[in-house]
This record gives structure tokens, sequence and C-alpha cells, in this order.
């Protein structure tokens, strides 16, 4: 990642031209903190080396992307909802099982 | 139909706990049931989960205090319950899940995404190829990785509460979700129903 700024990749480097084994100690160090800079919790000097690296690291760019996704669909996939009757049973069953115990 | 005013102290007290477990239970049976429903995967086991958290929130009730939320407290006695429940059944073993794991071995696995393109989460979820995909990504993940994702990403609390919730301090509580949220990725990645970048590279695994 981009605590050491001056290994940054190369601007206008292609995809096809970056290569992760050349450059893997920054995007593991980036990986380490995604969630972090996903849930905008490092500072902001930190998350401006991370966008600095994204800029530059098309594949980060995308990883990040995907991950913010997965938590994006996390956050919105709804559950099922327990009908009357569930809610009635339920209780009865509870109330029978404490009052036997 | 008429009832019996209670006679003694002791039918009093129990009438009274009765009425205030009504009202607890009517105010947050939903919300368990769908904390339950979560980490269970399924709505038999779900409801067991929540018959055993509010039987036992029942018999502590006279003991709840109010210095936790009432939903943090509930919260607390459901993630106990499940964890008691899971091992009665000796369901998988927790393992650890390690950060060099989620590290892509290839650029193709870098570039993976999810086929979300212009579309709101909730329009990206009426795909039930992606539903199915992504619950049983949250299946898949050892027990006390899903509790944190569950509670942080599903249910929306800070990272705060699911510590008091789990019994761990914040930065347990994140290396869990961030672990949990990178195994979600990629298990999402892995189905094949994610597509490819336009100018992908070569090296991307099937």
């Amino acid at each position: 990642m981009t605590k050491k700024k001056t290994s940054a990749p190369k601007k206008g480097a292609g995809p096809s031209s970056h290569r992760h084994t050349n450059d893997r100690g920054h995007c593991v160090d980036l990986l380490r903190q995604l969630s972090a800079y996903i849930d905008d919790e490092l500072p902001s000097d930190i998350c401006q080396e991370i966008r600095r690296h994204l800029g530059a690291c098309p594949n980060c760019e995308v990883f990040i992307a995907s991950l913010q996704q997965t938590v994006t669909l996390c956050r919105h996939r709804p559950a099922p909802q327990l009908t009357s009757d569930d809610r009635m049973n339920m209780r009865r069953a509870i109330l029978n099982t404490a009052n036997a115990r | 139909m008429r009832t019996t005013a209670p006679k003694t102290p002791r039918q009093r007290q129990a009438m009274q706990e009765s009425g205030e477990f009504d009202t607890l239970y009517r105010d947050y049976v939903d919300l368990i049931y769908r904390y339950a429903y979560r980490l269970c995967g399924e709505a038999e086991s779900a409801k067991d989960l929540v018959q055993e958290t509010f039987l036992n929130a029942y018999k502590g009730l006279k003991d709840f205090r109010g210095e936790a939320q009432v939903s943090t407290w509930l919260y607390t006695i459901a993630s106990r319950a499940c964890i008691r429940m899971r091992r009665k059944r000796k369901g998988q073993p927790e393992h650890e899940l390690s950060l060099e794991e989620f590290v892509p071995a290839s650029e193709g696995e870098f570039r993976l995404q999810i086929p979300m393109d212009g579309l709101s989460p909730e329009e990206a979820l009426q795909s039930k190829e992606l539903r199915q995909a992504l619950d049983q990504a949250i299946e898949k993940l050892p027990p006390k990785y899903r509790m944190a994702l569950v509670l942080r990403d599903m249910e929306g609390l800070s990272a705060k509460e699911v510590g008091t919730i789990m019994g761990l301090n914040e930065r347990a509580v994140k290396s869990r979700l961030h672990r949990a949220r990178l195994f979600v990725r990629r298990e999402l990645s892995a189905r094949g129903i994610t597509r490819h970048d336009d100018h992908k590279p070569g090296g991307m695994r099937s």
C-alpha cells in the first residue's frame, strides 16, 4: 500500500503493465485496511494515500469496488418475517416452558 | 371473559412479570427473529433460537436493570444461546480465517466483480442467483465471523455495540468483520455470478 510514497506505481501505467507480483507489498497492505477505509475509520492522510494508490492500481480499484458491493448487498439483504400465527405460537411455547420449569 | 384478581403477592408479581414479558416480546420478537434467521439461515432453527432467547429473557427480566439498551441485551442473549445450541448440535468447528488467504493469487482474482453495475442493491438482489450466492456465502462463514458480519453489516450495529454483544474489544470486532467481508466477496466471486472487467488480463480462474 501507500505508506511508502516513493514506490507508488508510475502514472500512466496501464492495466496490462501493472504487475502485482512486482508491487505486491502495497496491494497486500491495502487489503489489510480496506474495511477501515470503506467504513471511513482512517485518518485523512492515510485515506489520501489509499486514493492515490487506487488511482494508479486498477486491480486494487476493482477489488475495493467489489468489497464495497459485498457490504452493500449485505446491508440490503431483506430477511423473512414472522407470521402472526408464528408469533402467537412461539409466545405460547415460551410461557409454557417457563411455567413448567 | 371475567378474570380473577391475583390474591397473593407471588401471583401479583407473576402477573406483573407476564405483562412486562408481553411488552418485551411484542416489541422485539421481529428484531430477534430477523437476527436469528440471519445467523441460522433457515426458519425452524431461527424459531428455536427466538424461543430460547425469550425464555432466557423471561427468566432474566427481573434482574435487567437497564444499563444496556434492551435490544443490546436481547442480541447478547440470542448470541450466547446460538453458541450453546450450536455446541449441542456439534456443528462445524470454528476455524480461523487468515488475511493471507484472501490475497488474490492472480490479477484475474483481483478483478473479479459483482454484477451490480447500474443497479441499486435492491434491484441487484432481485436476482435469485445473487441472493442465494450471498446467503450461502454467509452461511459458509465460520460462526464467529458470521456473527460479526450479521451484527455489523446486516443488523447495522456499531463496532462498539457488536463488541459488547460478543464480549470483544472493537479492534477484534473489526478484524473479524474484515475477514468475514473478504470471505463473502471471494465466495461471491467464485460462484461464477461475477463478470470480468472489459480489459481483463489473463490468469483468471474459472
